[in-house]
C-alpha cells in the first residue's frame, strides 16, 4: 500500500462528504510532468535584484528579468536583448539597438526608454556601472529600440559589465520601475525574461512560483548559461524553500521534488545510491574560501602578522573540513583569481604551496610585535562553510601563538560586525571567514574582495597602492595578453601584502530526479532547456 | 462572570504593552544587521550604510519605538524590511498550517494522553502503569526533531505512506491536510501527551482516593463510569491548566517542527525573522504568540467553571 491509497482506505469508511473536505484537484500526469519543484540555496525573501544582491535574488531574477548581454560558459558577453551595437572609433560612443517584438510580462514593448532606466538605477548600485557614471557624459534613448552612451573615456569593458553574472546584474525592468531610487525596494515584479513570476503565490520563506511567458521570443543561438536562445519547455516552476538538508535529500528521494541547488556534500553518496537521482557538479567555477583579516587593528594591522598565517595556513585543511574526502570537489588555490578562467594565475603564490611552516610563522609573529592580545575572530555558526573554516583557524592561530577570542556568532551578527572599524576591545574585530561565488573572482571588476583601496576597499579595509595601480592597468589593457599582465602584478602584489588569505577553491554539486534532462552546470541554476518527462 | 471576562481583557492591555517594549527594547540591543543582509556579501560598507538609513535604522531608540507603537495603536504591524509586504498579510499567509498543526497536535494529544493518564492510575503499579510512565519519560526525552526524522524516515521513505514535507491547505481537502500534518503533528505531540498523561495520572490517583468514589463503587457504579463520569470530572482543573501551560510547549516546538517537515507556517516566518534580524515581523509574531498565549489562559480560566461550579468569577 502506498500513501496514495494508505489514509484514502483508512479514512474513507468516514466519508469524505462526512469529514466536509472538498476533493483536491487531481493533477493530471501531463500538469505533472510540466511543473518543475525547485528548492533554491536560500530562501527568496525579497524580488528587488538592484537593491538585494543576494545570489538567490539574482537567480530568480535572471528567470523574470533579461538583460541587454549574457555570459556564456566562455565568460564572453554575447548579445541577448540586443539586436546590434556600434562603438565610435575613439571608444567614447556606442550606440545600441534592441531586437524587435521584445515584450514586459504587462503586454507593452520593451522600449531604450526602459533600457535606459534600468541602466541608470542599476549603475547607482554596481561597482561597474559606478565606473560607468563616473565616466559617462550621457545615456539617452535615440528612438524606441536604439538608444546612446557616451563617456569622456573609453570603457572597453563596457560589453563585459552589461552581460556580467556577479551581483547586480544590468537587468531591464520597466522605465515605470526601474525609476525606483535603487535604494528602495520596487513594488512591481514585471520583466520581459522567458518566465512571469506570479505574486499572488509568492509566500517569502516557503514558495515562489514562475510561469512559462508566452510572448517571449528566444534567440536563435545555441544556449550557453546567460546567452542563446532561453528556450523554457515547462509550464511552471515551483520555488519550494526547505531551510532543512536532511529534509530536501528525503523530499527528492521520494519525489516530492524534481531539483536540488545545493545539497550538502555529507548526503550527496545517500542521494547517489537512489538510482532515480543525479548528482553533479553545479557550478563549475565553484568558490573560493576566504580568511579576512583586519589590517585597521592589532594584530594584523602588521604585514609580520599577516605574513605569519599565510606561511602556516594549511589550504588542505580548509578544504576537507568543507568537503570532505570528496578530492574532485576541491584545489589548492596560491593566488586569488577562480582556476580555470582566463586571467587565473599563481605569480607569487609559493607562499601557499608545500609543507607548511609552523617555527617561521611564530618567527614573523614575534617580529610583528605581537604582545598577546586578544584576536576576536568572527566565527558564523550557522553557515556551515564559515564554521567549517572558523574551526580550523582557531586551531591554526593558537598554534601560531595568537591568543584567539573565538566569537561563535550568526551571519546577520557577522554582517553587522563586520563593518566596525573600532579598535579590539570596543566592538572591532581582527578577522572573519567567509567566501565568494567563482563567478566573482574572475577579474578585478567584480571581484570587490581583492581591491585594496582602503576605506573604499571590502571589509578589512587593506591598503595596497600596487593592487590598485593594477586594477587600473587590467581596466585600460586594450587586450588579453595586457590584462593578463597587470593580473599577474596584481595577484603578487595582493600575496606579499596579504590582502586576504585564500583559503581555497572548492565546488558543490547539485542534485536531480533521473526525468529531469537538460541541467546545466553554470554559476546560477538554468532553467532553459530543462525538460521533465 | 461577564465583569470578570472584561477585567481580564483590559488586564491583557498592560501585559501586551510590557511585551512589547521588552520585544523592541531587546531587539534594539541584540547585534545584528538587516541592512548587511540585504546589501549582500559583494557590498561596500557605504552601500550597507545607504540601506539602513533607507530603512531608518539608524535614528534613535525612542523614535523608532514611538513610530512603531503609534502604528500598533492604529492596528499596523509595520512592513517586513525584506519583502516589503505588511506584517499582517505575511502572518496571513502563515498562519493557517501553524494553526492546523497546533489543532491536530491539541486533539490527538488530548485524545491519546487522557485516556492513557486514567488508565496508568486505574491500573497503578501494573505492566500498563510502567509501560505509560515509560512512554511518558521517552516523551519528555527524546527532541521533536529526532522523532520527526524518524518519522518521515519510516512513514515516508520507507514505506511511502505519507509525504515527507509540505503543507495542504483545508480548502483543498481534509484528505490531503491530514496526509501532510499526521507526521509533525505525532511528532510535535510526544512531549504534549507525556506532559498530560503525567498529570493525568497524578490526579486522578488523588481522586480515585476519594470517598465518593468509594461510595460510588459501593452503589455498583460500572468501571468506566466512574473513571470517566466520577473521577475524571474532578480530576479535570489541574489537566485543563496543564493544556494550557502547554501552548507555549506548542508554539515552541512548532518552530523546530515546521522546520523538519518544512511547513510553511508562524514558526518558520520566526525563525527566518529572527536570523535576518526583520524587525517588524519579528515584533508582529511574538505580539501574536504573546495575545494567543493570554487569551488562552483566559479561556482556561474560563473552562474551570464548567468542570467545578464551585468556582465563580
Amino acid at each position: 500500500m502506498d500513501r496514495r491509497n494508505f489514509l484514502k482506505t483508512g479514512v474513507a469508511a468516514g466519508g469524505a462528504a462526512l469529514l466536509g473536505g472538498r476533493p483536491a484537484p487531481a493533477l493530471s500526469q501531463g500538469a505533472a510532468a510540466r511543473t518543475l519543484r525547485f528548492v533554491p540555496q536560500a530562501n527568496l525573501a525579497n524580488f528587488d535584484p538592484i537593491w538585494g544582491t543576494q545570489y538567490v535574488v539574482r537567480n530568480a531574477a535572471a528567470l523574470v528579468w533579461d538583460t541587454l548581454y549574457g555570459f556564456d560558459e566562455e565568460l564572453r558577453p554575447q548579445r541577448q536583448m540586443v539586436e546590434s551595437e556600434e562603438v565610435s572609433s575613439d571608444g567614447l560612443t556606442w550606440t545600441f539597438k534592441l531586437r524587435s517584438g521584445l515584450k514586459f510580462h504587462d503586454g507593452s514593448p520593451v522600449t531604450s526608454r526602459d533600457v535606459v532606466a534600468s541602466l541608470t538605477r542599476w549603475s547607482a548600485r554596481d561597482s561597474m556601472g559606478l565606473m560607468l557614471k563616473a565616466l559617462q557624459q550621457e545615456l539617452v534613448a535615440v528612438d524606441d529600440r536604439s538608444f546612446r552612451w557616451v563617456l569622456k573615456k573609453p570603457y572597453p569593458k563596457l560589453l563585459m559589465a552589461l552581460g556580467k553574472n556577479s551581483t547586480p546584474m544590468a537587468f531591464i525592468m520597466p522605465e515605470r520601475i526601474a525609476r525606483t531610487d535603487p535604494f528602495q525596494q520596487i513594488t512591481e515584479y514585471v520583466g520581459s525574461g522567458p518566465m512571469r513570476f506570479l505574486r499572488n503565490e509568492w509566500v517569502p520563506g516557503a514558495k515562489a512560483v514562475f510561469e512559462k511567458f508566452a510572448d517571449y521570443q528566444p534567440r536563435q543561438e545555441k544556449p550557453s548559461w546567460l546567452a542563446g536562445g532561453k528556450v523554457i519547455n515547462i509550464d511552471r516552476v515551483e520555488w519550494i524553500v526547505m531551510p532543512d538538508p536532511a529534509t530536501a535529500a528525503a523530499a527528492l528521494q521520494n519525489g516530492e521534488i524534481d531539483w536540488w541547488e545545493n545539497p550538502i556534500t555529507d548526503l550527496v553518496p545517500t542521494l547517489r545510491r537512489n538510482r532515480n537521482i543525479r548528482a553533479d557538479i553545479a557550478d563549475p567555477l565553484g568558490n573560493v574560501g576566504t580568511f579576512r583579516m583586519n589590517h585597521l587593528t592589532t594584530p594584523f594591522n602588521s604585514l609580520k602578522a599577516r605574513q605569519a598565517v599565510m606561511v602556516a595556513l594549511s589550504q588542505e585543511d580548509y578544504m576537507r573540513a568543507l568537503v570532505g574526502d570528496d578530492d574532485k570537489l576541491w584545489k589548492p588555490l596560491p593566488g586569488y583569481f577562480t582556476p580555470g578562467t582566463p586571467l587565473y594565475t599563481e605569480e607569487g603564490g609559493d607562499v601557499l604551496k608545500g609543507p607548511r611552516n609552523l617555527d617561521l610563522a611564530k618567527r614573523l609573529l614575534a617580529e610583528s610585535g605581537y604582545k598577546g592580545e586578544p584576536v576576536p575572530c568572527i566565527v558564523a555558526q550557522d553557515q556551515p562553510i564559515t564554521k567549517s573554516q572558523g574551526d580550523v583557524t582557531a586551531d591554526l592561530l593558537k598554534r601560531i601563538g595568537f591568543n584567539v577570542d573565538f566569537v561563535a556568532t550568526d551571519w546577520g551578527t557577522t554582517g553587522q560586525r563586520r563593518a566596525m572599524k573600532n579598535p579590539v576591545g570596543q566592538g572591532g574585530w581582527s578577522m572573519f571567514h567567509s567566501w565568494h561565488a567563482g563567478a566573482d573572482c574572475i577579474n578585478p571588476a567584480v571581484y570587490i574582495a581583492i581591491r585594496a583601496n582602503g576605506d573604499g576597499a571590502w571589509f578589512g579595509w587593506p591598503k595596497v597602492p600596487e593592487v590598485e595601480t593594477e586594477v587600473a592597468n587590467w581596466f585600460d589593457a586594450p587586450d588579453l595578453e595586457t590584462e593578463k599582465a597587470a593580473i599577474r602584478r596584481l595577484n603578487k602584489a595582493a600575496i606579499e601584502n596579504v590582502v586576504y588569505a585564500p583559503t581555497g577553491f572548492f565546488l558543490t554539486y547539485q542534485a536531480w530526479r533521473s526525468n529531469i534532462s537538460g541541467i546545466q552546470k553554470g554559476p546560477l541554476p538554468i532553467f532553459w532547456g530543462v525538460t521533465k518527462s | 462572570m461577564f465583569a470578570y471576562v472584561i477585567r481580564r481583557v483590559l488586564q491583557t492591555i498592560p501585559v501586551m504593552a510590557l511585551v512589547a517594549l521588552f520585544v523592541f527594547s531587546l531587539l534594539y540591543i541584540s547585534p545584528g544587521d538587516p541592512a548587511a543582509v540585504i546589501a549582500g556579501d559583494q557590498a561596500t560598507p557605504q552601500d550597507v550604510e545607504r540601506i539602513r538609513a533607507s530603512l531608518g535604522l539608524d535614528r534613535p531608540y525612542l523614535v523608532r519605538f514611538g513610530t512603531w507603537l503609534w502604528a500598533i495603536l492604529h492596528g499596523d504591524m509595520g512592513t517586513s524590511i525584506f519583502t516589503n509586504l505588511p506584517v499582517t498579510t505575511m502572518i496571513a499567509q502563515r498562519i493557517e498550517p501553524t494553526l492546523s498543526l497546533m489543532a491536530l497536535t491539541l486533539v490527538l494529544a488530548i485524545l491519546i494522553a487522557v485516556p492513557m493518564g486514567v488508565v496508568a492510575a486505574w491500573k497503578q503499579g501494573t505492566l500498563i502503569d510502567r509501560a505509560v510512565m515509560g512512554f511518558a519519560v521517552l516523551g519528555f526525552s527524546v527532541p521533536v526533531f529526532v522523532v520527526g526524522y524518524l518519522l518521515a524516515y519510516v512513514f515516508a521513505l520507507e514505506l511511502d505512506w505519507l509525504p515527507v514535507q509540505g503543507y495542504t491547505s483545508l480548502s483543498n481537502g481534509v484528505l490531503p491536510w491530514l496526509e501532510n500534518l499526521v507526521l509533525p503533528a505525532i511528532a510535535l505531540g510526544g512531549v504534549y501527551i507525556a506532559l498530560i498523561a503525567r498529570i493525568t495520572r497524578a490526579t486522578m490517583l488523588e481522586v480515585l482516593q476519594q470517598d465518593y468514589i468509594r461510595t460510588a463503587r459501593a452503589k455498583g457504579a460500572g468501571q468506566s463510569s466512574i473513571l470517566f463520569l466520577h473521577a475524571l470530572k474532578n480530576a479535570a482543573v489541574p489537566i485543563v491548566t496543564v493544556i494550557g501551560i502547554g501552548i507555549a510547549l506548542l508554539i515552541g516546538g512548532a518552530v523546530v517542527t515546521e522546520s523538519v517537515f518544512a511547513i510553511p507556517g508562524l514558526g518558520r516566518l520566526t525563525v527566518d525573522a529572527i536570523l535576518r534580524r526583520d524587525y517588524p515581523v519579528i515584533q508582529g509574531v511574538v505580539l501574536l504568540f504573546s495575545f494567543v498565549y493570554v487569551l488562552v489562559n483566559l479561556l482556561i480560566d474560563l473552562a474551570y467553571t464548567l468542570f467545578d461550579p464551585r468556582i465563580r468569577y
